[in-house]
């Protein structure tokens, strides 16, 4: 009884519905629509998009028209209801229209400009170029109205606009390729965008009706969705007020996909997905707001088992694999681990010595104590303070050399000493002093106007790209121009002066808030996202900053240096690029970034801290070894990277397997490269090999593209055999010595591989030494090899 | 995932060949046999069509040349339009050239001039880009570090692909640096031009680790590189990351490179006599253009000269008349002529542009900024019908009055004489198809 209580149940609810949202329709004035969105029954948990295979009928077809796709326009002023029908059942939404009797006048900046947006017409390769497209300038993304109306309502003679035939209008006539346009067609006559435009035109083309107000966001459904290979899903986007009125502006968003070969989508909101599994992100654009709908297409019959966790890392890493189904690879071997935690964390290869001693260790957590080893080592500043001179841009030419000392030095002192990365922050913002002296002042001798600083800063510590908006609104965020000379307005108080010594002092100053570009306003310094700043008893504005970018709740800094950090272990960022967060340019494993930015709060900005939790999960762990399942996988982490060693580390590596010191120009012998602080000291090694100049805070600067030079300089060059050959390198040591061939092998293998070679191996390395070949020959032949091959060239 | 780059409704030649190429490429290339493998599959893929053209020198005039001063000039227009110079008497009855194009005037029949070429970036990056591979950019001007599978491939690179090694001399080389518009783009670095990172001009010119270290002989190399390629074996079957197999492409290259005497030969520009040196001027555009020639000579498919220094916002006459338009008349002039005396003009094709025009009307600082609505492209050899000018602009070369020919006009005619099928596609790694060029026609009347 009970049984047939329950299957009855079902019956009827699987009779009764379809889920339909919204669940009522407003349809407010001529141009406006309403995009409805029917759902499936679940399936496996899953919920399809039924947008386009339900039945629409509207009850009264004087009131509204629907369309099959599920679009409803208004007809006239009134009340009816869309029946919606399909196998699954039917649903009902009530529908008003109201606003056509005497609707409220066209609004310019709130209305006309995203017509004119979606059409393309300010787009920056069209009429919003900075010259504008043949007389005809648009702001780009129209960035500002005013200039906009002014240049359809007042320029051009007056021709673009003809409010007694609004239709003949070059505007209209132009857009609808009706007379000869350069850029083709760009709005269907008749279609909502036209009637708008038209309507504007013969309302008087106003720059302010008042019929509108300003919208404050908008909200994209659905905002995630699983499709399989080949499904699609409409999105429906409204637009929200800031008094909470909604109304829907789906036909008038503009969307893009991060991944079209994965997910791409149309004009009209369609999401497709293609053949291929992976992860999309569907960018909307509206009046300047931005949503995303991420949209995953799993790979199909995947048995995924979850690998052990050693920490929240693997947790939240297996959760998104699991999502795609895709398998993770197998734990790399004792050597693999070795090698790849010698290079990340020291920029150096490990020694024979201590490769033999850890592949003969048992202990059970000899991964970990290895971790906390190298963390402790001298080379870990070193390496450290090389990277982070790149990125803060310590060069030579341009701080001089006492100031690229000064500040490789402070670097230094700053990972040896593993200050917190909040507090190194501050002190590079808030930096004084002379250039030469303790200290990273001579970021501000490379970096000298206030817009330099808020670009260069805000990509290096917050992760966030400004400089768009330093002359329009940023196309893909929130920071429009205001923002861009709001933050400049920190740096203002920043003094430059010559000191006897010819040296350059930083002083700091009371600043004063910038004035914008376009009008003269003056606008408030305030951080992103932040209220304006307060100033008063603040002898330095960049303090405010610097509390601003430090506190627990800032947004940006925690993820942005996690992200950061996270590229250089796992070879690639969550978010790529590394220094460009934001709304539209997600992390590929969202849950994952955030978690990590809580962890390095938790740990209080601890660098060693946080690079002990990347290392010892087990996804750091991963062998590099790929299967049919995952070797297509580039930004799931399922298995480690291949990375190309840095210039400098590459060097210091060869340097070390044939134990012959480079001699750096002007430099005491023994000195390391990762250690050279002179950015541009001439070297070809360095130049092929992509060590950066040091002209942007971009970590991007680092080229690991291989090349045909490359190849040419390690297998061929002078240079490199004359360090196989050393008489004092490794190379001589071996053959004038007692071991044997094989013995000598094992020896190489472990200097450049940090392993023992396999017997295929040991065979192929020990015929150099065949027919009686000249021992030293032999040696050096082996080497060769070793050194070209790919595991010796990359990390992995 | 690289089976799914195979979809079933490629052309069958197409799939094959991609295939059998990805099989080479995953099982090591290092292995001695699969470099003639390599090229019988390249040859494969290449279509067979009558080519006109053997090879393409493709000069590059980065910043935007001043051709309303040079291939172009209007002399009834007001002074601000026409600037200080004059236009002189060609070759050809009622073809003329401006005045520090004297060289060229003489050979105007052995060239053809294109006025009409016009497109709508006006970006040096972006403009570069879009003119090297036919697509509009996916980054904005200036931006330098942008992910390969956005990137389109550039003609070199396609070139590269289409019709393979003719010797050992690598089919795509740019010099005496990297053209900035001038990669694979997705192809992958396999198809990434040979750059020869040192000028010609100067005195100790080497391409440098080309010549065999002392005490390594022709057979110890060969011997460690059989070490090499045996010791690598232990990861057959498995793919590796994208970046250390593109290492072992190099690798093999490289190995062709330094074994080879005609490569070696093809680079050795000073073999050739000071007469000769002279003649093409003692100009880094000279030297390149003269070791363009040699290296087409060694068989190498397409030579991308990048030039720069004509991006000239102020002052901009002096600096033509001095420097550039003298180094670019001078070289260019001498390389068709040395071309057509050696009998390889008919089978090389000489194109010389930039990534834009400049504004006719010179600006405060007595500069001409970007223009790339209109610019006048020179074209020389390679099936070209010589002594014509095609195309006509307005009264002040602003804007072309016959039909406008695009970037993608230029692209297809340039692979048509090479006897590339332009009609062909290749799919991105993730797997959206991109044809070899994005629409254009023949140009007509060229060739």
């Amino acid at each position: 009884m009970v049984q047939a209580v329950a299957v009855l149940a079902f019956a009827i609810r699987a009779q009764a519905e379809i889920r339909v949202s919204p669940a009522a329709v407003v349809l407010e004035g001529p141009e406006s629509s309403q995009q409805l969105l029917a759902w499936s029954r679940p399936i496996d948990g899953r919920v399809r998009d039924a947008t386009r295979s339900v039945q629409y009928e509207a009850a009264d077809p004087r009131v509204a028209s629907v369309d099959a796709d599920g679009l409803v326009l208004p007809l006239s002023e009134g009340k009816t209801e869309i029946s919606i029908r399909s196998a699954e059942g039917a649903a009902r939404v009530p529908v008003e229209v109201i606003g056509m009797v005497r609707p409220k006048p066209i609004v310019f900046d709130l209305q006309v400009i995203p017509t004119l947006t979606k059409a393309g017409c300010n787009a920056g390769g069209c009429h919003g170029k900075a010259e504008g497209q043949n007389g005809f300038k648009l702001s780009v993304f129209g960035s500002n109205s005013h200039a906009d109306w002014d240049a359809l309502v007042k320029e051009g003679r007056g021709r673009r606009l003809f409010p007694a035939a609004p239709e003949r209008s070059l505007l209209l006539v132009k857009a609808t390729a009706e007379m000869p346009h350069g850029g083709g067609q760009r709005i269907d006559a008749g279609s909502l965008g036209y009637r708008r435009l038209r309507r504007w035109i013969a309302e008087g083309a106003r720059f302010d009706g008042g019929g509108a107000s300003p919208i404050a966001g908008i909200e994209v459904e659905p905002a995630q969705q699983i499709l399989l290979a080949g499904e699609t899903q409409q999105l429906r986007v409204t637009a929200v007020d800031a008094a909470g009125a909604r109304r829907c502006v789906t036909v008038e968003a503009d969307y893009e996909s991060n991944a079209a070969t994965i997910a791409d989508v149309t004009r009209r909101g369609l999401i497709q997905a293609a053949e291929i599994p992976g992860e999309a992100a569907i960018l909307v654009r509206y009046l300047g707001h931005v949503a995303v709908c991420r949209v995953t297409i799993p790979r199909p019959g995947v048995q995924f088992v979850r690998p052990p966790e050693a920490n929240f890392i693997d947790r939240l890493a297996w959760d998104k694999l699991q999502r795609l189904g895709i398998k993770p690879s197998d734990l790399a071997g004792d050597a693999v681990f070795l090698r790849r935690a010698h290079l990340d964390v020291i920029g150096t290869l490990p020694s024979v010595e201590e490769a033999r001693e850890f592949l003969a260790d048992a202990s059970a957590d000899k991964r970990a104590r290895l971790i906390d080893r190298l963390l402790a080592r001298d080379e870990y500043a070193d390496y450290w303070a090389m990277r982070f001179s790149d990125l803060l841009r310590v060069d030579r030419d341009r701080v001089t050399a006492p100031g690229a000392i000064a500040t490789t030095r402070w670097l230094h002192r700053q990972f040896a000493e593993n200050r917190s990365f909040d507090e190194f922050a501050r002190q590079v913002v808030t930096a004084q002093g002379s250039v030469a002296g303790d200290g990273p002042a001579a970021f501000y001798r490379v970096l000298d106007t206030p817009d330099a600083l808020a670009r260069s800063i805000s990509q290096l510590f917050l992760g966030v790209r400004i400089e768009c908006a330093q002359c329009h609104h940023h196309p893909s965020e929130r920071w429009g121009q205001d923002d861009y000379y709001a933050l400049a307005g920190f740096f203002t108080g920043v003094t430059r002066k010559n000191l006897p010594t010819g040296q350059m002092a930083i002083f700091s100053r009371v600043g004063s808030d910038l004035p914008h570009p376009r009008d003269g306003r003056i606008v408030a310094a305030r951080a992103l996202g932040a209220a304006p700043a307060e100033f008063s008893n603040v002898p330095d504005r960049r303090t405010v900053l610097a509390d601003w970018m430090t506190a627990p709740d800032n947004p940006f800094f925690a993820a942005a240096i996690s992200n950061r950090l996270w590229a250089h272990y796992f070879g690639r960022g969550l978010v790529e690029p590394i220094d460009d967060l934001r709304a539209t340019n997600p992390a590929t494993n969202e849950p994952l970034l955030s978690a990590l930015a809580d962890h390095l709060r938790e740990v209080r900005f601890d660098l060693k801290a946080f690079t002990r939790t990347l290392m010892n999960s087990r996804l750091y762990q991963l062998s590099s070894q790929s299967d049919e399942s995952n070797a297509s996988d580039e930004q799931n982490f399922s298995h480690a990277a291949w990375k190309a060693l840095p210039a400098e580390v590459l060097l210091d590596a060869i340097v070390e397997v044939a134990q012959s010191p480079e001699k750096f120009d002007g430099w005491p012998l023994g000195y390391r490269a990762i250690q050279i602080w002179d950015n541009r000291m001439p070297s070809y090694f360095f130049q092929i090999f992509g060590r950066p100049v040091r002209a942007s805070v971009c970590e991007c600067e680092r080229s690991n593209e291989p090349s045909i030079s490359q190849a040419l300089h390690l297998m061929n060059s002078p240079e490199i055999s004359a360090k196989l050959r050393d008489r004092r390198g490794r190379v001589r040591r071996l053959a004038d010595s007692a071991l044997t061939p094989s013995e000598i092998v094992d020896e190489l293998c472990l200097a450049a591989l940090s392993r023992f070679p396999d017997d295929r191996e040991r065979t192929v390395l020990l015929s150099a030494f065949d027919n009686g070949a000249d021992r030293r020959a032999a040696v050096e032949d082996a080497l060769w090899t070793l050194v070209n091959s790919k595991e010796f060239l990359y990390n992995h | 995932m690289r089976h799914e780059m195979h979809r079933s409704d490629q052309p069958c030649r197409e799939r094959i060949t991609r295939r059998r190429m990805l099989h080479v490429g995953g099982s090591g290339l290092l292995a001695g046999l699969s470099l003639p493998r390599l090229m019988e599959l390249e040859a494969l893929a290449s279509t067979g069509e009558q080519a006109k053209a053997q090879a393409c020198i493709f000069l590059f005039l980065e910043g935007g040349p001043s051709t309303i001063d040079m291939w172009d000039m209007k002399p009834e227009a007001p002074i601000e339009i026409r600037g200080p110079f004059r236009p002189i008497a060609s070759s050809v009855p009622g073809t003329f050239v401006g005045e520090h194009c004297p060289l060229s005037a003489r050979i105007a029949h052995k060239f053809t001039i294109l006025r009409s070429h016009s497109h709508t970036d006006n970006g040096h990056s972006t403009g570069y880009h879009y003119l090297m591979t036919g697509y509009k950019p996916d980054f904005a001007d200036g931006e330098t570090r942008v992910p390969n599978n956005v990137l389109y491939p550039s003609i070199g690179s396609i070139v590269s692909r289409e019709l393979g090694r003719r010797t050992s001399v690598p089919p795509y080389i740019n010099l005496p640096h990297p053209m900035r518009g001038g990669g694979p783009g997705f192809y992958g670095s396999r198809f990434a031009p040979f750059v020869i990172e040192s000028d010609p001009v100067q005195p100790d010119f080497e391409v440098k680790d080309l010549r065999l270290v002392e005490g390594v002989s022709r057979e110890r190399l060969d011997r460690r590189r059989r070490m090499l390629d045996a010791f690598e074996q232990r990861d057959t079957g498995r793919p590796a990351s994208g970046r250390a197999e593109a290492m072992a492409t190099y690798y093999e290259k490289a190995h062709t490179l330094i074994t080879s005497p005609e490569a070696r030969k093809a680079f050795d520009i000073q073999a050739e006599s000071e007469s000769t040196r002279a003649r093409y001027g003692h100009t880094s555009l000279g030297q390149c253009a003269l070791l363009a020639r040699r290296l087409v000579q060694g068989g190498c498919r397409f030579v991308g000269i990048d030039h720069s220094g004509w991006d000239s916002h102020f002052t901009i006459f002096p600096s033509l008349e001095k420097d550039m338009l003298p180094h670019a008349d001078r070289a260019f002039s001498a390389l068709v002529e040395d071309l057509d005396e050696r009998g390889m003009l008919d089978s090389t094709l000489v194109v010389m542009m930039g990534e834009m025009g400049r504004t006719p009307r010179v600006n405060a600082a007595a500069g001409r900024d970007h223009w790339s609505m209109a610019q006048s492209v020179i074209f020389a050899g390679g099936g070209v019908k010589p002594g014509q000018v095609l195309g006509a602009t307005d009264k002040q070369a602003a804007y072309p009055v016959t039909d406008p020919v695009s970037i993608q006009d230029i692209l297809r005619t340039l692979f048509q004489q090479l006897g590339i099928d332009t009609t062909k596609t290749y799919l991105t790694p993730l797997g959206r198809p991109v044809p070899i060029v994005n629409g254009g026609r023949i140009i007509p009347g060229l060739v």
